[in-house]
């Protein structure tokens, strides 16, 4: 496996604040890493390093390029959607689309046009008269029109409704991913995404808490639905998290065999969300 | 990199369609006063058929010079039109993209930020004036057109009067010369409302104006000098293009009454002196400057990082 993104001790501090602190992690070709943390944690300003944007501390490989120096040649591999990305407002599709035909080496007019002819997008139309959801299925044709290594899509589904969310995943992975492509995503909405992911990475406090692969999780985690006396047998085992669920403990653990957990309760593998309360709130316990 | 930029100026003319839509307005309404201008001196039937008698009577070269004033005072509405435009153009070329936010999305696409920078620097100074240019000779045209109508509705012949007496090639390549020439000499003006746009969070008209207006005030009060206020004269006014001449005396000198300079046959193109524009500290220097405040426009984008 080759590492498409490659990062070594990075870290970036806005003043005093440290909004990524001493990360490390690879992200291998062909993989759907879901970059999950709350509201300040760092993740924006990391997907901001990789894409280039902001220059950082340590070590950053993006398609073994230097982001922040090769700007250039990484943006003509490498394809983002940002909620704070926004498209213009005054131009019209067919403009739209002529530029980027016109600027973009790897960008393919004949397949955005198709993508586009199952929308209700016109091309004569101007973005300011185009709904939000819209506006981000444009953006998504014009980007799965790229043959890009690396897509970096954060909070792309924000402020749409739930009928485009699910459109707009489901055509990310119809249209767009292909196995050889690359896509980081970072979203509030991890139930949503769950299901695409192959690996995961939660951050907080500019920290890496968790960097695992989706098909590691259930081995590494298992969640137990016990009451009563089960329960504090169960707590004896050291959960990383606890919860309660009608009046039943729900309790997590990290490294610990299900055969131990068999006969306490119902044993299942917990859920990303879930998962990531455990590992983020557990972490400030 | 060529390609690049014909699509990065033909995007700034889609976003900015004043570029072209203010000298078209200003088209038409020159062209609509030129028809009420000539159905208005209709009421003076005798005294307006004594002068077209009189023009007639004209010389060649008297004519041409008439008609050149004529062409030069169509012109001038365009010019000044001109540095309206690559003011507020420049005013907004890095700040509109920031307002709206679609500035990522921009950065997103393989193209640097010096190539960007770059193709608004060359939509105000070389786009604004080459679209004035062919909008001038447009007008010119549909003006000369109507006055020929109405003469020919006078029962004047306006094939002589006007066409084989227009100096169209002389008028036209100078009025080309002097569009870019005012461009390039008013360059560190454009350079520093491309900064200002780069970096402004807010206003941009006044934070550009502000230190215009202030520079050579605080000069004056604390130094007692007066460079800046100098400077920014001689760069409104005395543009070195024209040969003895200043701006303002061009066409007429003054004196008792205002009178044409030279002999009759105005040529436009003898009164420019490229040699001298193009040797000028002035121009070097302002260029320099327009340089100097580009980079920092280039620096700026490249750098800013908003979160």
């Amino acid at each position: 496996m080759t590492s498409l993104v490659s990062a070594h001790n990075v870290s970036k501090f806005y003043r005093d604040v440290r909004a990524v602190d001493d990360v490390s992690f690879e992200i291998e070709k062909g993989k759907i890493t879901g970059l999950i943390g709350p509201n300040g944690a760092g993740k924006t300003t990391l997907l901001k390093a990789v894409l280039g944007l902001t220059d950082c501390q340590g070590t950053l490989s993006v398609l073994g390029l230097d982001p922040f120096r090769q700007r250039k040649e990484l943006m003509q591999n490498i394809c983002f959607i940002a909620d704070v990305a926004v498209l213009p407002r005054w131009i019209r599709v067919h403009q739209l689309l002529d530029f980027i035909e016109s600027v973009h080496p790897h960008f393919s007019r004949s397949h955005a046009g198709e993508l586009l002819a199952k929308t209700k997008i016109k091309a004569n139309s101007k973005v300011r008269e185009l709904s939000k959801g819209m506006v981000t299925q444009l953006h998504l044709s014009i980007i799965t029109a790229v043959d890009a290594k690396l897509l970096v899509l954060d909070e792309p589904t924000l402020g749409l409704d739930i009928i485009f969310r699910k459109e707009f995943y489901g055509n990310l992975l119809n249209d767009y991913f292909d196995g050889e492509r690359t896509i980081i995503i970072t979203t509030h909405q991890v139930e949503e995404i769950e299901n695409l992911l192959t690996d995961v990475m939660f951050i907080n406090d500019g920290k890496i808490v968790l960097d695992a692969s989706m098909d590691d999780l259930p081995e590494r985690y298992v969640e137990l639905l016990a009451s009563g006396e089960d329960a504090e047998a169960a707590r004896r085992l050291n959960p990383i998290y606890e919860r309660d669920v009608f009046g039943k403990k729900v309790l997590m653990f990290e490294g610990v065999s299900r055969d131990r957990l068999q006969g306490m309760g119902e044993v299942r593998t917990p859920g990303v969300a879930d998962l990531f309360v455990a590992k983020v709130k557990g972490a400030a316990a | 990199m060529i390609n690049n930029q014909f699509a990065l100026i033909k995007r700034e003319l889609w976003e900015h369609r004043a570029i072209y839509v203010m000298p078209l307005v200003i088209a038409v309404l020159v062209s609509l006063m030129s028809i009420t201008g000539q159905v208005a001196v209709s009421g003076f039937d005798h005294a307006v058929d004594i002068g077209i008698l009189g023009a007639t009577n004209l010389g060649e070269n008297e004519r041409s010079a008439a008609i050149t004033v004529l062409m030069i005072s169509l012109s001038s509405t365009f010019v000044f039109a001109m540095w309206i435009l690559i003011t507020f153009y420049a005013l907004d070329a890095l700040y509109a993209e920031r307002k709206d936010r679609s500035i990522l999305f921009w950065r997103s696409i393989p193209v640097t930020d010096f190539d960007t920078v770059m193709s608004k620097l060359l939509t105000a100074l070389v786009v604004i004036p080459l679209v004035t240019f062919v909008v001038i000779v447009v007008t010119h045209l549909i003006v000369l057109l109507i006055t020929s109508m109405w003469l020919g509705a006078r029962g004047a012949n306006a094939w002589h009067l006007i066409w084989t007496a227009a100096p169209f090639f002389d008028n036209w390549t100078a009025t080309l010369i002097f569009v870019l020439a005012l461009s390039l000499w008013l360059s560190p003006f454009a350079g520093w409302f491309l900064f200002v746009s780069a970096f402004t969070k807010r206003s941009p008209l006044l934070i550009a104006s502000l230190p215009i207006a202030i520079l050579p005030l605080l000069e004056r009060i604390v130094f007692k000098t007066s460079v800046f206020a100098e400077a920014f004269f001689v760069r409104s006014v005395k543009m070195p293009l024209f040969a003895g001449l200043d701006n303002l005396e061009l066409l007429f000198q003054e004196g008792k009454d205002l009178k044409m300079v030279g002999d009759a046959s105005l040529s436009l193109m003898s009164l420019l002196d490229l040699g001298q524009f193009f040797g000028s500290v002035g121009l070097w220097s302002g260029l320099v400057v327009c340089g100097l405040f580009t980079t920092a426009a280039i620096y700026v984008r490249r750098y800013r990082d908003d979160s």
